[in-house]
């Protein structure tokens, strides 16, 4: 294992200082991530930190530090819907830029066609599939279930009687269970699926029993499983994994094997020599001892896969996808659902909007009459900083944070200055935002590493 | 108790002091700036920690966990600019303290009440994690939604004096919490077509916007005669009459703040506001909540603080995390090759009690930390206030920005904000717009799961024991209030 011989010596070379100079360096290279110089790399998370892409991104980052030292490589984090926020943004600002990847997977797929999205991975230029987690599935150490055989049984004769959770709505582990009722001959849509923010979440739910199984990645109930709370019935892989008791579904004689992979792909703009520099650029990474001490210690299966069979991967993951999640919006909104009490997506929205409407015009009507508990002064000064902030996310984008927080600070409090004006009041008010805005760009920017725009 | 003993030797080695002291101290500094989160901070920290010892490296973070909970009620008091959902409760009143002078005393008794509540809540995880784990695992979505049920039952006191001003709010709150993608079924709400919206409205871009641009707009408003300071009246610290009003609070903050953190769809909002809606029940002046009340601080604090706490339970004993920052700590413990989770205080007792000593000590290190500090933050209220103004508002939208670094939410903040102008000018409580946000889609989405679980069954609310007793305790509570405000008539 070369990671960890790696490690060993990282320790002992360590130990040779005391511990507070061992707490100086490494607090003062906490401190200081700008100075470190190089040809930079920009990784995308398209999701909030501490998630799977998020996790791959920041391993990336790790091993990049380690077998390219000096070069600087940034992690940014753009949340939203399923990653889909994420690759607008990277497609629309990131065009042509060989110093620019993001991290994407099976969601983002299902995400584009669930959300609508304008853009889709097709956009992007594709460099590398990276890893797979295979999904399992788990019943709790008490469930009657022995075997899958046992949960299809129970799941076909009243598909509604067996509640199953997993992570979000169009996500993987929702995909496994739609794809593996299609594959017992059962409608995509008969499957009752419960879908939490994550698997962390409804593993609590299946422990407690309130669920009959639930599907995730193997990472998120490792734990459980090796405390014998958990059994898990089957994964998804098409051969066994080493490591993980359990047989797969095609040996329960249901083809179908799923992973959800994680790539990693380029901007879309770049010239045939930029992509191959890339390419051999995350080669290196990927085939590198850190890499693979990473993925070991992430429960990670190496996927590694790039060039023409990656296109066709990308292609044939898409297709299937799409099928499923067609049939599945195409039965939802033909057959009356047999869960006809339970409320429909749009009901107590559509209930609290229409009260809502209600009692505004109430309120209204009472205010009718009424004095109100203010005297409208200074409505011109509050129009001013009003529209101020109207203008603000333009200014910000254009003009960077320091120039436009300088022009709030100053409209704002010329304003609320009660003496009219003057020119001196007016240079004052300038002095002391730029001065303020300046201090809080380097702070965050130079300190806490959270990128800002700068300067025009 | 030898476990924790063994912890303590772990923690209080020199070495690992300076990483507590490190992580505290940086944890107080992403508290204080908003927009900057304990989970954006770990997650810059991680690769950097990689050749460090776990032990230190975990320290380190839980000092940055604890800081951030310190420092998250600095700007929420001095700015009415809250960086964390976690202390949007905390601007309600520790504002007006500030505007009444007491400025000082409102972060006085957020910070001890922290340390009060950080403390008990460690000693409740030392001494009952494997009970609260037995607990939060009863707790299915039927009684998720029951608890909910309950929470709306006494917020509903916070809906200020007029009745249907009260509802607009609130309905308007739930409303904008509506917006977005279902997570139970993957469709878009409310969304208009417009992806900014799929990801739904960030209570804190919410409470940004209603707090901080409002409050600038109002004053706005009123005229141009601002040009004296606030006031800074009386001690600095806290009177004897503010530590009489406190302490109570702060133990009650606790014992809401540990056991809702450690359910498993936990979060510091639900504790914070219940908090704020049991003091404002039973303070001797209910009418003084909005107006400065330091129960209405000390609580809301005390219950934040536990809360962190609280989700340590289920991330250590479960491998469950259940906030953003408890899920960057999952993946630090992974990155160690750590996995959280039921066998991890049998493997690696002396880490895990380590860490949980560190705690102990952590929160003595924040006391001493923030205390002489609360001289230093009272001045800023000494800038003239149209430089304040001004820096409320470049603080407010840099915080805005920081969340999801999109311009898209400087937009929001300033169009809520005009929102926030209007409910002030119409005298309509600014409260009930936060609690709906929050609360509301977390009650539907509960009510929704536990009835595809039971395929539509409306009955499972009322046979399941748990559940049937938080509705009837609401049911009570609910009747209760009715009964006493005819007899006030």
């Amino acid at each position: 294992m070369p990671g960890v011989l790696a490690s060993r010596r990282v320790e002992t070379t360590c130990r040779a200082y005391n511990p507070l100079v061992r707490f100086l360096v490494v607090a003062i290279s906490l401190l200081l991530p700008t100075l470190v110089t190089g040809q930079p790399l920009a990784i995308t998370a398209p999701a909030a930190p501490g998630g799977g892409w998020d996790q791959t991104a920041r391993a990336m980052q790790r091993v990049l530090a380690q077998i390219e030292p000096g070069v600087s490589v940034q992690v940014d984090n753009v949340p939203g819907a399923a990653g889909t926020i994420g690759l607008a943004r990277f497609i629309q600002s990131e065009r042509g830029n060989p110093g620019a990847l993001m991290v994407t997977g099976l969601v983002m797929v299902s995400g584009v066609i669930m959300n609508g999205s304008p853009v889709s991975l097709a956009d992007t230029t594709p460099i590398a599939r990276l890893i797979g987690e295979y999904e399992v599935i788990v019943v709790p150490a008490s469930s009657p279930f022995r075997s899958l055989n046992d949960l299809l049984e129970a799941f076909k004769k009243n598909p509604g009687s067996v509640s199953w959770g997993g992570g979000s709505a169009g996500g993987t582990d929702d995909l496994l269970v739609r794809l593996l009722a299609e594959q017992i001959g059962l409608p995509a849509s008969s499957v009752n699926y419960i879908a939490f923010s994550g698997g962390g979440a409804a593993l609590a739910a299946v422990l407690g029993g309130q669920l009959s199984a639930a599907v995730s990645g193997y990472a998120e109930f490792a734990g459980q499983i090796a405390a014998g709370e958990l059994r898990v019935l089957a994964i998804s892989s098409a051969l066994r994994v080493s490591g993980i008791d359990a047989p797969t579904l095609r040996e329960s004689g249901i083809a179908l094997d799923l992973a959800n992979w994680r790539a990693i792909v380029a901007p879309p703009g770049l010239s045939a020599a930029e992509q191959e520099a890339l390419t051999a650029r995350i080669t290196r990474v990927a085939t590198s001892a850190e890499w693979r001490a990473a993925l070991a210690q992430n429960g990670w299966d190496d996927q590694f896969l790039t060039g023409p069979a990656l296109k066709q991967f990308l292609l044939a993951e898409q297709s299937r996808i799409e099928d499923v999640l067609r049939r599945l919006s195409a039965t939802n909104s033909a057959s009356p659902t047999r869960l006809a009490l339970t409320l429909t997506p749009s009901s107590l929205p559509n209930a609290i909007a229409i009260c809502f409407a209600g009692v505004w015009i109430l309120t209204m009507m009472s205010l009718a009459g009424a004095t109100l508990p203010v005297r409208f002064q200074g409505l011109r000064m509050t129009g001013a900083i009003i529209g101020a902030l109207l203008i603000l996310p333009v200014v910000f984008v254009s003009l960077g944070f320091v120039a436009s927080s300088t022009l709030l600070f100053a409209i704002a409090a010329t304003t609320l200055r009660a003496r009219p004006f003057s020119v001196r009041s007016v240079a004052a008010d300038l002095i002391v935002g730029a001065a303020f805005s300046l201090a809080l760009f380097l702070l965050f920017t130079r300190g806490l590493g959270v990128a800002l725009p700068g300067f025009p | 108790m030898g476990d924790l003993l063994a912890g303590f030797a772990v923690a209080l080695t020199p070495e690992n002091l300076m990483w507590g002291l490190a992580g505290t101290t940086l944890g107080t500094a992403v508290g204080v700036l908003p927009g900057i989160g304990p989970a954006l901070t770990v997650a810059l920290l991680l690769p950097v920690t990689y050749g460090l010892d776990p032990t230190a490296a975990l320290i380190m973070f839980a000092g940055i966990y604890y800081g951030a909970m310190y420092g998250g009620s600095t700007t929420s008091i001095l700015l009415n600019t809250p960086g964390e959902s976690s202390t949007i409760v905390t601007a309600l009143d520790g504002h007006q303290m500030a505007r009444n002078g007491r400025a000082g005393a409102a972060l006085a008794t957020a910070a001890i009440g922290s340390f009060v509540a950080g403390t008990l809540a460690t000693l409740a995880l030392s001494v009952t994690a494997p009970l609260m784990v037995k607990l939060a695992l009863a707790f299915g979505s039927a009684e998720y939604f029951a608890l909910m049920v309950l929470a709306f039952v006494m917020v509903t006191t916070m809906l200020g004096d007029s009745r249907l001003k009260g509802w607009l709010s609130l309905l308007l709150g739930l409303t904008l919490g509506f917006v977005g993608i279902d997570g139970l079924s993957g469709h878009a709400r409310f969304t208009f077509g417009i992806p900014y919206l799929l990801d739904g409205i960030d209570p804190v871009i919410v409470a940004i916007g209603l707090f901080a641009i409002g409050e600038t707009l109002w004053v706005a408003s009123r005229g141009p005669a601002i040009d004296e300071l606030l006031p800074v009246r009386g001690s600095l610290l806290m009177t004897a009459d503010e530590w009489s009003r406190s302490w109570k609070p702060w133990l009650r903050g606790t014992a809401i703040g540990f056991p809702l953190g450690a359910l498993p769809a936990g979060g510091a909002e639900l504790p914070t506001l219940m908090s704020y809606a049991i003091e404002k029940r039973l303070a001797r002046r209910p009418e003084e909540f909005g107006r400065g009340a330091i129960e209405a601080v000390a609580g809301p604090e005390a219950a934040n603080n536990a809360s962190a706490a609280g989700t340590l339970v289920p991330l250590l004993t479960l491998g469950l995390p259940t906030s953003a920052t408890a899920a960057v700590l999952l993946a630090a413990f992974q990155q160690f090759g750590l996995q959280p989770g039921p066998l991890l205080f049998e493997h690696e007792s002396a880490l895990v009690w380590g860490v949980i000593a560190s705690l102990y000590v952590g929160n003595a290190m924040l006391l001493v930390l923030n205390l002489p500090l609360v001289g230093l933050w009272v001045k800023l209220l000494s800038i003239p206030r149209p430089w304040l103004y001004g820096g409320i508002l470049v603080v407010a939208s840099l915080g805005a920005y920081s969340v999801h670094r999109s311009a898209g939410d400087l937009l929001l903040m300033a169009a809520i904000g005009v929102v926030g102008f209007l409910l002030r000018a119409i005298g309509a409580p600014i409260a009930p717009v936060m609690i709906g946000l929050i609360l509301g889609p977390a009650a539907e989405q509960h009510l929704r799961r536990a009835l595809a679980i039971s395929q539509g069954d409306w009955t499972v609310f009322a046979t399941q024991p748990l559940s049937a007793a938080l509705l009837l305790v609401s049911a009570a509570i609910a009747s209760w209030g009715i009964v006493s405000a005819r007899m006030k008539k």
